[in-house]
């Protein structure tokens, strides 16, 4: 395969991509099917924006956003049904056990994990030390912009940490087995080992102290925007959401088969952000995962940072002992 | 006792008759695409066939079985094609339900460990130090409503000593119990479904 020169890089030597927009499918069908999938994406951030800015107190609770949460993955998994991108991305039994069982440890035991051990404990510890309450300034800015510094400072975080985890192998070895999955599909996002769920899991919102309203519409933007990086649907994106934001298309192309392709698009909702540091490709690829695509079992994606950890410890360590033993000339 | 009373929680057995005229050779060679996938290995003998996936690819049509075995009667009625499909996705989403369970009761025996919070009372001095937050004139001119003022006897700890809830964990186990008996049917269909319309060409 020739590849395609992408700046200082040639992606696509490995396996087939799509690079520019201009190459990418759209949406097929009637008038109203077009509307609805070119509009869905932005309609609804904008409602749930409004609904969370506008909401009673009564309403607006963590509580109100679980419910909301889930009745709109059921409503994604609905559209994946009606308007699949891809049909080798389609959901099937096994897959959907599997990727909920991920979402249940998540609800579950990464939860209590984290209760003790996770970010918000360090942030509360740090604040108390070094008495930052000198910055509760923040809570006078308008709603929209606390709202959406705490979720690009939370993005900017996990740019850096899943740009850490391509790029240092024992940050890679944990993640590695979030890129065996083959397909895109709405809970694809919560499949990985528990290691790297909790590192990625490490968001750090600031430092500052905010209004709950305005913790709850950061929310939104996490779940209206960062929801779309592992869906199977096709959508025709306006072109200023896919400028700004990290869309299904960019994120099938770092779950890409070839090597260069993965090593892009690395920002969980603002896209701008690799825009910015000279990581975002623009395309999209069908053919996912690691090793040919092999698929990686349960019990394997539990065990394989560790395995493959002690491998590479023991081959380094019989590689200095061998050289050790090697009498000097 | 022996497994074959509880085997078919994972074990998937059915028939289906074949055309008179078709021979075993002609049958296994309908169904040989379906075991041409990537880390799948098969075999056939006479009237028999078996096979056997490692790491199966999401898109492989069979992927929720880890092997099997297909296997052409002659009976009086005509052949007829007897299979026994082992799956140990299947045993997982069963037991899958006592796995949740016990990580609810886990939950509720953490919580019993966690003591009061001794930030209870730093955060009861904190939130008499907490000024009411007011909203941003943009935000009252838009129409936002106001946060409400921090509750004397909510003391600003809000949270602090919640313990945690096993609730999302019995959901879960429910979950996988329905998801459970939805795959032991839709499984056992699909396959049938497969195997039927491969036959038939």
């Amino acid at each position: 395969m020739d590849g395609i020169r992408v700046g200082n890089r040639v992606i696509g030597t490995q396996a087939p991509v799509t690079v520019g927009w201009e190459n990418i499918p759209r949406v097929e069908g009637g008038p109203v099917k077009q509307f609805v999938f070119t509009w869905f994406q932005p309609t609804m951030l904008f409602a749930l924006l409004a609904f969370w800015y506008y909401a009673p107190n009564s309403i607006a609770k963590a509580s109100t956003a679980i419910g909301i949460g889930i009745a709109f993955k059921l409503l994604l998994l609905g559209l994946e049904w009606v308007n699949p991108r891809y049909e080798s991305w389609q959901l099937t039994w096994k897959e959907l056990v599997t990727d909920l069982f991920y979402v249940g440890l998540g609800y579950t035991l990464l939860r209590i994990v984290d209760n003790y051990i996770g970010s918000d404990v360090a942030i509360k510890a740090m604040q108390h030390a070094f008495h930052w309450d000198k910055l509760k300034w923040f809570t006078g800015l308008p709603l929209l912009v606390q709202a959406f510094l705490i979720s690009f400072v939370f993005d900017f975080g996990q740019y850096w940490m899943h740009r850490g985890m391509h790029n240092w192998y024992p940050l890679w070895l944990p993640h590695s087995v979030h890129h065996y999955i083959t397909q895109l599909n709405i809970n694809k996002g919560a499949v990985g080992n528990p290691v790297e769920l909790f590192l990625i899991g490490l968001g750090v919102g600031g430092f500052f102290d905010f209004l709950p309203r305005a913790a709850l519409i950061a929310g939104a933007f996490g779940m209206a925007i960062g929801t779309y990086q592992h869906i199977n649907v096709r959508f025709n994106s306006p072109r200023w959401w896919r400028y700004l934001f990290n869309t299904t298309e960019h994120h099938s192309l770092h779950h890409s088969q070839d090597y260069e392709s993965t090593r892009s698009n690395y920002s969980g909702s603002y896209i701008f952000i690799d825009r910015m540091f000279g990581t975002c490709i623009d395309g999209e690829a069908e053919l996912l995962g690691m090793e040919g695509g092999r698929r990686m079992s349960i019990r394997e994606q539990m065990t394989y940072p560790f395995s493959e950890g002690w491998k590479t410890l023991k081959a380094r360590f019989a590689r200095a002992d061998a050289m050790l033993a090697v009498p000097a000339e | 006792m022996t497994w074959r009373f509880i085997d078919w929680i994972w074990h998937v057995r059915g028939s289906l008759p074949l055309a008179p005229e078709q021979s075993n050779d002609q049958a296994f060679d309908r169904l040989a695409p379906l075991f041409d996938q990537a880390g799948t290995s098969h075999d056939r003998n006479g009237d028999t066939l078996t096979f056997r996936k490692k790491d199966p690819a999401a898109q492989d049509k069979m992927s929720v079985f880890d092997s099997g075995v297909l296997r052409i009667d002659k009976g009086t009625a005509g052949p007829m094609l007897r299979y026994h499909l082992v799956s140990r996705a299947l045993l997982f989403c069963f037991l899958a339900p006592l796995l949740f369970v016990a990580i609810a009761q886990l939950t509720v025996v953490l919580g019993t460990f966690q003591k009061p919070s001794t930030e209870a009372t730093d955060a009861k001095k904190a939130a008499a130090k907490a000024a009411y937050m007011p909203l941003n004139p943009i935000d009252k001119a838009l129409g936002a409503p106001a946060p409400e003022k921090p509750r004397k006897d909510d003391g600003g700890g809000r949270g602090h000593d919640k313990k945690p809830s096993p609730t999302s964990a019995y959901v879960f186990a429910a979950i996988f119990a329905a998801l459970y008996v939805g795959g032991r049917v839709l499984e056992d269909r699909l396959v049938r479904t497969l195997f039927k319309r491969r036959l038939q060409g």
